[in-house]
């Protein structure tokens, strides 16, 4: 009995263990690459030598890599500025007033359900017409095709919750409607509000096609300029590596904060 | 306070259930108003309505005379006691009760006097800088409660506020509720389906059934009158005993025919009765009007087979079965014991005892004309 228990314990830890591998394996190698020079990058079996820092600094001294950084931030942040006041209004208006009922609803999906592809070449006639191409400006509107639906559909579940009966004691002690928004339902689902805030933003971090077409070299971000490091001459493992190891560094820093208000957001403790 | 009147008050939810259908009621200035019934007959939607949380499709609500169909929940001036208390978690206790007053723009130094004297009342004093979450379940409803007082509104309604209480918590807090009833002299709706707290809160009580309201009265008066099978059988635990009979001629007289059993109808009945001779009805007796003893002499003996005993402490529960094997329950005097299975004389006080009409499950009256 006991060995069988401890039997399954350890099947149970083994797949676990392969799973974690699967998943850390290629970023322990990215690490790895990362702190190595550029010839013994492509080397295979792998050859260990001593960490260097010195790929780190040449994406920032021979590449733009810092601009591309900023750009990230100032897109990624500001669609998430944007989106998510716009989609938490949205999301209310859904929850509280069903308003257009499920046709809306689905349609704020249905552009969910379009491939990028089919809408990048629309917004590039439009901010080619607007001349809008390669600023921020652009490839934040451009984010919000993305972030603007998926956030509203997501908030939808945050207020349709028991915060509706908190919001319907908040106006039977005398607030108006947008009193007992203010006052009881944004604190109240707050944590949902920053987590699907987080998830906005590392959509927007990560996005790749939108910016690739409407930006240019002043206004590339993250994802744009790892594929710079894609040349004629090949790829340049040992760049590219330190390169992907700052872009999805903020992204790390963000998760663990992410994790804590989603599980907040989703257990408040208000009703019994 | 405030004087609640409804005027054929109905709701339907889309596309055509209706859960409120013409409900008419006026609750007094002062009064502590049951509304009781099963989950789904429509007492939480008439309630909400009230409150302005639901709009009313038909019909007008009027609190002192004024029609407030139209106004929002905040003008009313109504306080609300949800069942799961609703406490604002991201405030604290105190923040909880001065919220409401904050918003009406009182006084600050009203609200401090006021939050003191209200918690000072409730025992939760000690609990003013926590938040919901920190308090348990008794807590909670008592701040729930603190929040609705603390307002001092025209009238209170509680939704069902103490189902969520365990049992000797919930028994506590019934008495305080009648005795803060008694002390503020307010006007409360309180709705539940727990007919114990019916009886011993509501000065009057309104038995609702599927939208409809059923009957309305001092809990005393529907207990002994109930106006229909359903109220007999939803009021008190265990329910008063439901049978299908037959009103026969008997000895002159009138009998209620239980299977082969011959009840013989007391002869004050006999003139309303006399028009149900021949008839289908539905007896009902009460389980506390049927004894082991033939006692001072008037009571009818019934013959029936020990099912189960259930000593309850006070008193025993005994199920049993009549010869046809429909199955009562009689209320009985602690020391009652008698083996599974044997054979006992229950003695039925018949001046107890209530006819319905079979097919419209309406009581028929005792007296008059019938």
């Amino acid at each position: 009995m006991g060995g069988a228990v401890r039997w399954r314990g350890l099947l149970a830890h083994g797949v676990a263990a392969l799973f974690c591998a699967a998943i850390l394996l290629p970023l322990l190698w990215l690490v790895r690459v990362a702190l190595t020079d550029k010839l013994t990058a492509y080397k295979l079996p792998p050859e260990w030598v001593t960490p260097r820092l010195h790929n780190f600094v040449e994406i920032f001294t021979d590449y733009p890599f810092l601009t591309y950084f900023i750009n990230s931030v100032v897109v990624a942040a500001g669609s998430t500025a944007v989106a998510l006041p716009l989609a938490a209004m949205m999301a209310y208006a859904f929850a509280r007033y069903d308003t257009g009922g499920l046709p809306l609803r689905l349609f704020v999906l249905s552009s969910q359900m379009l491939p990028p592809v089919i809408l990048v070449l629309p917004l590039f006639a439009l901010f080619l017409w607007a001349q809008l191409l390669n600023t921020w400006f652009a490839l934040i509107i451009a984010h919000l095709t993305i972030s603007l639906p998926f956030l509203s559909w997501l908030l939808v579940a945050f207020f349709q919750g028991d915060v509706r009966l908190l919001e319907q004691a908040a106006r039977i002690d005398g607030a108006t409607r947008f009193q007992a928004f203010l006052k009881v339902t944004l604190p109240v689902t707050a944590p949902g509000l920053l987590s699907a805030g987080l998830l906005a933003f590392i959509l927007s971090w990560n996005e790749f096609l939108f910016v690739l077409i409407l930006s240019g070299p002043q206004t590339n971000t993250l994802p744009v300029g790892l594929s710079a490091f894609q040349t004629q001459r090949g790829v340049e493992l040992a760049l590219l590596s330190a390169a992907t190891l700052v872009a999805i560094a903020p992204v790390f820093v963000l998760l663990p904060f992410m994790r804590r208000y989603l599980i907040k957001g989703l257990s408040l403790g208000a009703l019994k | 306070m405030a004087q609640i009147t409804l005027k054929n008050l109905g709701k339907m939810f889309p596309p055509d259930v209706v859960a409120v259908a013409d409900v008419n009621l006026t609750i007094g200035d002062g009064e502590f108003f049951v509304l009781l019934g099963p989950s789904g007959c429509g007492k939480s939607t008439t309630l909400r309505m009230i409150a302005g949380l639901e709009e009313a499709t038909s019909g007008d609500i009027l609190v002192d005379g004024r029609r407030v169909n139209d106004d929002d929940p905040a003008d009313r001036d109504l306080a609300i006691v949800f069942q799961n208390y609703a406490l604002y978690p991201h405030m604290t206790v105190a923040e909880n009760l001065a919220f409401g007053l904050k918003l009406r723009k009182v006084a600050p130094t009203e609200i401090t006097s006021r939050t003191a004297a209200t918690s000072r009342m409730l025992g939760i004093e000690p609990l003013l800088k926590r938040k919901p979450r920190e308090l348990s379940g008794g807590q909670q409803q008592r701040v729930a409660l603190g929040r609705a007082l603390v307002r001092q509104p025209k009238a209170f309604l509680f939704d069902e506020p103490l189902s969520n209480l365990d049992a000797k918590l919930r028994a506590t807090m019934r008495t305080e509720l009648i005795k803060l009833h008694q002390s503020l002299g307010a006007t409360i709706v309180h709705v539940t389906h727990d007919q114990v707290e019916a009886m011993t809160m509501g000065q009057r009580i309104c038995i609702m059934k599927d939208g409809h309201v059923v009957q309305v009265g001092p809990p005393m008066e529907v207990y002994r009158n109930p106006a229909d099978t359903f109220v007999a059988g939803f009021l008190a635990s265990p329910p008063m005993n439901l049978l299908d009979a037959r009103v026969v001629d008997h000895a002159g007289g009138l009998a209620v025919a239980l299977g082969e059993a011959r009840l013989a109808v007391p002869g004050a009945f006999n003139g309303a009765y006399g028009a149900w001779r021949d008839r289908d009805v539905v007896f009902g007796i009460r389980p506390e009007d049927m004894h082991d003893g033939a006692g001072p002499g008037g009571r009818t003996p019934l013959d029936v087979r020990v099912v189960a005993v259930e000593a309850l402490g006070p008193e025993v529960v005994l199920v049993a079965a009549l010869a046809d094997g429909r199955e009562i329950h009689a209320r009985l005097g602690p020391g009652f014991v008698a083996p599974i299975g044997s054979q006992q004389r229950l003695h039925l006080d018949l001046g107890a005892m209530h006819l319905f009409d079979r097919e419209t499950r309406k009581a028929i009256a005792q007296r008059g004309t019938g």
